[in-house]
């Protein structure tokens, strides 16, 4: 047997928990681990692990998507927006919804594959490189990609750098609700759906949102007629 | 926290908005007190069902729309109690 030499700079349970964020180990479904005390995530892998070795047994999964879901909610609770309101905005609709002509717009980060906004002038940007240049997305304007509701669904893109996007890649109605409005439109418990659908990136500068692209994305999509409008972060 | 900018910016300027979330983002919809909106108990980044599962697709959207009919005042917030359930994707 060969003894192993100690590590001089043993990984610490802060960084380990912290690599998940964008890190060595980034896994955008558990990047809220860096929110949680470095007990606190010593606790959700106790639990975790408790629960894989569980299953093993009776085969059940629901009770490990339920703790990342308890575990997902207390990591992103502790770290609340910045921006606080103290009065709701609210007008009433005109008409019933049954009748109402519904615009969407969505975080997603869909896009058409005919108009791909090309953060920073990259041409064909993965999924990956936008993760690893988030800290960009952070400072940047956000793009409004406008998606015709009868795009090919094999011209429909989606990259997003601050969340795992693997489930709506499998199926854009995840987070980009085309199929669904498209079948509530032709039963009529919406009077219409608007054309295009509106989609950007979410993971964006939050003073360039309100003060540069705002003002404009209302212009162009009041434009288009809605009566409401449907949004969907991620 | 930027759809809770475009909600309030929306109403603002006159067209009524409804914003779906995720459990992990209620706190957002409320403290940034916006006009409707609806929680669902999904993970982050499948807020509106899993892969597939065009019936809770469904659910969750018909939720959102009838608050343009039912919600009477600003920051009305609907929690759907459904829990998460996998879609149908292959490995």
């Amino acid at each position: 047997m060969t003894d192993i030499e100690p590590d001089p700079n043993p990984e610490t349970l802060e960084q380990f928990k912290n690599s998940f964020s964008y890190g060595t180990r980034s896994d955008l479904t558990f990047k809220f681990l860096k929110s949680l005390s470095p007990e606190d995530a010593g606790e959700f892998f106790r639990q975790l692990l408790g629960e894989v070795g569980r299953s093993l047994d009776h085969g059940e999964v629901e009770p490990i998507h339920q703790l990342i879901f308890d575990w997902q909610v207390r990591g992103y609770e502790r770290s609340g927006p910045s921006h606080e309101y103290d009065t709701a905005p609210f007008v009433a609709p005109p008409k019933p919804v049954s009748e109402s002509k519904v615009g969407v717009l969505t975080s997603s980060g869909h896009f058409p594959a005919w108009d791909d906004p090309n953060p920073f002038g990259v041409e064909n940007m993965t999924q990956a490189e936008a993760e690893a240049r988030i800290s960009e997305f952070m400072r940047d304007t956000p793009t409004l990609s406008a998606i015709p509701i009868d795009i090919d669904p094999g011209d429909l893109r989606v990259r997003h750098g601050g969340y795992d996007v693997r489930s709506v890649s499998h199926d854009p109605d995840v987070a980009f609700p085309l199929q669904t409005l498209i079948a509530l439109q032709a039963e009529g418990v919406i009077g219409e759906l608007s054309s295009p659908m509106y989609s950007f990136t979410g993971a964006t500068s939050q003073g360039r949102l309100r003060k540069q692209a705002l003002p404009g994305w209302i212009d162009r999509v009041k434009g288009d007629g809605i009566d409401v409008l449907l949004l969907v972060p991620v | 926290m930027s759809v809770g900018h475009v909600a309030r910016g929306f109403e603002e300027a006159g067209i009524p908005t409804v914003s779906v979330f995720v459990r992990a983002f209620r706190h957002v919809a409320e403290v940034m007190k916006l006009p409707r909106a609806v929680i669902t108990q999904h993970p982050m980044g499948r807020p509106l069902g899993g892969p597939g599962d065009r019936e809770r697709q469904r659910t969750v959207i018909e939720a959102a729309l009838g608050l343009f009919d039912s919600a009477t005042a600003g920051g009305t917030v609907v929690e759907i109690g459904d829990a998460w359930r996998p879609g149908a994707v292959n490995r």
